[in-house]
């Protein structure tokens, strides 16, 4: 069973491409199919299913605490900096040189970075490092937001027209946002949201387009597209499927009519609260039956525990394993996982996160394997910034650039992408502390991201407004 | 999930000067209120003269002398330009209610929930004696007793590193307490000053957050400098914002203050990321860009002159070795003291950093004590420009609506930066004011398309339990529990937000919606979702259609009484929830459902209490309910 009137869905889509055609949205009629409408701004071709999944780290991970430096150089001035012990003994929020040996991560193709840098793994994530040693899991370096190429000068300008910076650097959730939508909190939509309004015309049920497992976020929301929220467990019926209220069937009736059905001339907010009610009652059905109809047998639980970010990840998988029965051909999904605010507790902290996270992304991966669709589908992470590379005792404080991985079948893994930062607190590629100064933009990231899953060159600046002021928009990380 | 922290790592030392425990709240009375109080007294209007908003607005204007001389200690200036003379009084008249629905909408929002005896003393005394009488009332019992009345420091219950006790002990706060006014008050700052469990994981954090409910409710119409300071220097929001132990830097290995607090107390607690006109609409440069109000340089430095501070212990307690055999610590302010610190050793040198710290146009010299560089740095973040709009605006937002115009903000801003006697800070008039104001006691509110707000998920649960006097339970403790998961709950519950940016930010916008393209606001959309709005109805269900729950039982009785009369059922229930803004569309709709439930002629006690069941549900389920006008 299809969902083929998203009414305000579509007609929501329907007035944006309308006004992109010029034509006359309000003489159209009210429920229309995606497939029907121009694909001036749509994928080309059907193809085959393919997926994007941001997993973002919230709180901002300690980019110096995941992807470590190794070669002695490096890992002298890490351990210096960071109150390591003598001999590259653990201290302060340094690790031990020789927790490291496991996870190094060697290029499957030789490959130079800044000061012959060697990176290994936090000790915790040995299947990444599986992964990158099977060539599919890749690094990007010194990744954040950014308006227009900056270096330490601009930054330090007060000139900020010429030199501008993106809003509220170093606050939490206003770089979640920016991260997200390339505006400061308050932003009325996403990338991933933007690139789901193209997307939806390759799927039957544009509803299902864009999901998030992890409430609401700007990421999934475009102009037309609107983020499709699952439980870890799934969607959730009214009532559990009990059609009684107060044991009475009318009742029930008519509270499904009360939650519903809007007053025409009611409240915004009235109307809106209804409409979110409306989705979630109209498309529950249709959900719930397409997961339970395509079972997946890879194992998300860690011993008995299945972790927050494993069973979001599940979830994912889960309506990926039943994309033809939800009629999508084309998605972007949403998970996050919290505790990355490491002013203190770190090194116990962060074995804990990026053991969990190490597993989590594994079994997704694992997941792909068992529906012969590894290759269509990466996972890519973001984070609110990275961290400063200087200790205040027991942590580390908020930063700026910072590091991420891309996992999938399709990328060309084995390998960093971006420039390695140089390990210092006064060098010209931070801003003080150890924060970095991106070398790479979250927009060069994504629009890298929104490429493979099919967006065009002449799409890239509707999803990523500052994308024009980046020569390399296609960093090259995908096969 | 964090680690349990290097608690048991530290060789303490038995020495120790000792310090006396924190005292309960009801005997100490802060001195600024009584200040206040004793000037009200003297003046003979105010006693007899009912003040209404107007006046509100004029007495702000008044006593600048009174706001320069506190606003010296550093900062900007707040509301110093030379002002006229205040009109003369207007004849006095005592604002009413004009209906019950009047009253209900107006102490749903003062309180959770509203009585027939509300309705009727309101309508009878009118708006300010009633508020004036709200917020005198004593604090019912503190959490910290609860707590302990209850088991929570009993050993053997095993609480100190759980928050069981403190689950219940919040319920009962809210439930069973009579002061509504001020419990609803400290509601909403727990939204500003948020502190969750989410993230606190020392030994007795529960009690912690008892302890700092406590202050909330001690200061909920005191000064905002003194809750600031106790927010600051609070051994739990020293855990969560790890203010506890942040060192001065050291040289040899790099180490410098930790930027946490710092960066938290301007951007959430005072003054914001962007410099504010008095109204809380956001300032412009020239190119017409938001400036902002300070830099990371700034945070640096205000870490360094907060530093030093570390929980406080006593030497009892540091006898024992054994943090969770004495929980005392947790009911303390934290202490720049070596030797009082609860883990301190022979010759601790203070962690303070000598430096100088300069931030927001104000230096500490270089060797300023702890104790004072901290007051420095209060001061100056209170008598900020930014925040009397940055609070008082969220506050609105928190009891009134999402979008209230600038001129409303602005009325409430002059009142915070002066309450009529010169005092800035002044939570009580703060409150005051904000329910008072003519926008939120205009009826055009009532028909707008965009006034109001969506009615907090928590609020509507303790709603329902006072509206329906929740009977005692008999075990001794509410089958509630922690509500924060979406799924299955309401997705909301005191002191349990994901993170320091508590359920919803002020400035959320649902994107893609008509709120976004009306330029509105709406805080708390950002929980509501296909997840979280089928997840609360069911939770709902559970809760109020279960007739026998000995630890969760409503007392419907009155309303089973006008259970046979469907019509006066469902005009009961929309009056004592919504405040009559039900449609008529939706009470026709209730009272099909009402009316599907036939009375048997004899034995109809279940009939009727499904009946109100009925009518409580598909209420609280509306979305003319939901949206609080």
């Amino acid at each position: 069973m299809h969902i083929s009137k998203m009414d305000e869905l579509n007609r929501r889509a329907f007035l944006t491409r309308s006004a992109q055609m010029g034509a006359m949205g309000a003489a159209a009629p009210f429920a229309l199919n995606m497939s029907c409408i121009s694909d001036a701004a749509a994928f080309t071709g059907g193809g085959p299913y393919q997926a994007l999944v941001c997993l973002f780290l919230l709180g901002g991970n300690d980019h110096d605490d995941t992807l470590i430096p190794y070669d002695d150089t490096n890992y002298n001035l890490y351990s210096a900096i960071r109150g390591g012990g003598a001999g590259q003994t653990a201290g302060g929020i340094a690790r031990a040189k020789a927790d490291l040996a496991a996870t190094v991560l060697n290029p499957l193709s030789p490959q130079t970075l800044t000061n012959n840098m060697q990176y290994a793994l936090h000790p915790a994530m040995t299947r990444m490092k599986t992964r990158w040693d099977e060539g599919r899991m890749a690094t990007l370096l010194n990744v954040g937001p950014l308006i227009r190429p900056t270096n330490l000068a601009e930054y330090r300008s007060q000139d900020k027209v010429r030199n501008p910076l993106p809003f509220g650097l170093f606050s939490h959730n206003d770089q979640q946002s920016v991260w997200q939508s390339s505006a400061p909190e308050g932003a009325t939509s996403g990338w991933g949201g933007r690139l789901a309004d193209i997307a939806m015309s390759s799927n039957t049920n544009s509803i299902f387009t864009a999901i998030s497992a992890a409430g609401n976020s700007v990421f999934l929301t475009g102009q037309s597209a609107i983020a499709y929220q699952v439980s870890g467990s799934g969607a959730i019926k009214l009532r559990s499927g009990n059609t009684r209220v107060a044991g009475s069937t009318v009742a029930y009736d008519m509270m499904r009519q009360i939650m519903t059905q809007p007053d025409p001339s009611a409240h915004i907010f009235e109307g809106e609260y209804n409409r979110v009610t409306k989705r979630s009652i109209d498309s529950e059905g249709v959900y719930s039956t397409a997961i339970t109809g395509a079972p997946l047998n890879t194992n998300f639980a860690q011993g008995t525990a299945t972790s927050g970010i494993a069973a979001q990840l599940r979830i994912v998988a889960r309506s990926i394993a039943a994309r033809q029965a939800l009629g999508v051909n084309r998605q972007v999904f949403f998970v996050t996982m919290g505790g990355y605010d490491h002013h203190d507790d770190l090194i116990p902290g962060h074995n804990t996160l990026l053991g969990q996270l190490d597993f989590a992304m594994d079994a997704f991966y694992q997941a792909t394997l068992e529906m012969g669709i590894a290759d269509k589908v990466t996972l890519f992470t973001g984070s609110d910034f990275g961290r400063t590379l200087s200790s205040n005792g027991d942590g580390s404080d908020h930063g700026w650039g910072s590091h991420h991985f891309v996992l999938g079948g399709g990328v060309k893994g084995g390998r960093h992408y971006g420039i390695a930062p140089e390990i210092s607190t006064t060098g010209q590629g931070q801003v003080g502390q150890g924060r970095l100064l991106p070398t790479t933009s979250v927009d060069q990231y994504g629009a890298t991201l929104s490429n493979w899953l099919g967006a065009s060159t002449g799409e890239m600046s509707t999803l990523f407004p500052n994308i024009g002021n980046f020569s390399g928009t296609n960093l090259g990380f995908f096969n | 999930m964090l680690s349990r922290r290097s608690l048991f790592q530290i060789n303490l030392s038995p020495k120790d000067t000792g310090s006396p425990d924190h005292n309960t709240m009801q005997s100490t009375q802060q001195p600024l209120v009584e200040k206040i109080q004793s000037r009200q007294n003297e003046n003979p209007d105010n006693h007899e003269r009912v003040t209404t908003d107007r006046d509100i607005g004029a007495l702000s204007l008044a006593a600048p002398v009174f706001t320069l001389a506190l606003a010296a200690c550093g900062g900007e200036q707040a509301g110093g330009s030379p002002t006229p003379p205040p009109p003369p009084p207007a004849a006095a008249v005592v604002k009413k209610p004009g209906s019950d629905a009047e009253a209900v909408r107006f102490v749903t929002r003062a309180q959770f929930s509203v009585s027939s005896a509300d309705m009727t003393r309101l309508k009878d005394v009118g708006y300010i004696s009633w508020l004036d009488s709200e917020i005198t009332k004593p604090v019912s019992e503190l959490a910290v007793a609860a707590y302990q009345r209850l088991g929570g420091e009993d050993f053997a219950n095993k609480d100190y590193f759980g928050t069981n006790f403190h689950t219940q002990v919040m319920w009962q706060q809210f439930l069973d307490s009579n002061d509504q006014l001020r419990k609803r008050v400290a509601f909403a700052l727990s939204e500003f000053f948020v502190v969750s469990a989410n993230g606190v994981d020392a030994v007795w954090h529960g009690l912690g957050l008892c302890h700092y409910w406590d202050l909330l409710n001690k200061y909920a119409f005191g000064s905002f400098r003194e809750l600031l300071e106790e927010v600051t220097l609070n051994p739990v929001m020293g855990q969560f914002l790890s203010l506890n132990d942040s060192r001065k830097e050291d040289a040899k290995t790099g180490r410098r203050p930790d930027e946490n607090y710092a960066r938290e107390v301007m951007q959430l607690f005072t003054i914001g990321l962007v410099q504010l006109n008095n109204d809380g609409t956001v300032k412009k440069d020239a190119s017409g860009n938001p400036i902002p109000t300070y830099s990371n340089e700034d945070v640096t430095n205000v870490a360094r002159a907060i530093s030093g501070w570390a929980w406080q212990g006593t030497a009892a307690e540091r006898l024992t070795q054994e943090p969770w055999l004495a929980p005392g610590y947790m009911k303390r302010q934290m202490t720049s003291d070596p030797t009082k610190m609860q883990y301190t050793y022979a010759n601790r040198p203070s962690e303070h950093s000598a430096l100088e710290a300069v931030f927001l146009g104000v230096t500490i010299p270089a060797n300023t004590d702890a104790v004072a560089a901290m007051k420095t740095v209060l001061d100056t973040l209170f008598n900020h420009a930014n925040t009397p709009a940055f609070f008082s605006k969220q506050m609105i937002q928190r009891l009134v609506t999402s979008n209230p115009s600038p001129e409303y903000v602005d009325r409430i801003s002059k009142v915070f930066a002066n309450n009529g006697q010169g005092v800035r800070g002044d939570l009580g008039a703060v409150f005051k004011a904000i329910l008072m104001d003519d926008e939120a006691l205009a009826t055009s509110g009532l028909t707008s398309q965009t006034f109001g707000k969506v009615r907090e998920p928590f609020v509507r649960l303790v709603q329902w339990a006072k509206t329906f006097n929740l009977k005692k339970p008999v075990s001794g403790k509410y089958d509630l529990f922690d509500t924060s998961q979406q799924s299955n709950s309401l997705g909301q519950m005191v002191f349990r937000s994901p993170s320091v940016f508590n359920f919803f930010r002020p400035g959320y916008v649902p994107a893609g919606t008509a709120i976004a393209s009306n330029k509105l606001v709406a805080p708390e959309f950002q929980i509501v979702n296909e997840i979280s709005t089928i997840g609360y109805a069911n939770f709902l269900h559970n809760i109020v259609t279960t007739k026998t729950n000995a630890d969760r039982e409503p007392d419907y009785s009155a309303e089973m009484q006008i259970a046979n009369d469907s019509t006066a059922l469902v005009n009961r229930i929309d009056l004592l929830l919504s405040g009559g803004q039900l449609s008529q569309a939706t009470k026709d709709r209730i009272k099909q459902a009402v009316d599907s439930i036939t009375l048997p002629a004899t034995n109809d006690t279940d009939a009727r209490f499904n009946r109100v069941a009925a009518a409580v549900m598909l209420t609280m389920v509306s979305p003319q309910y939901l949206i609080q006008k």
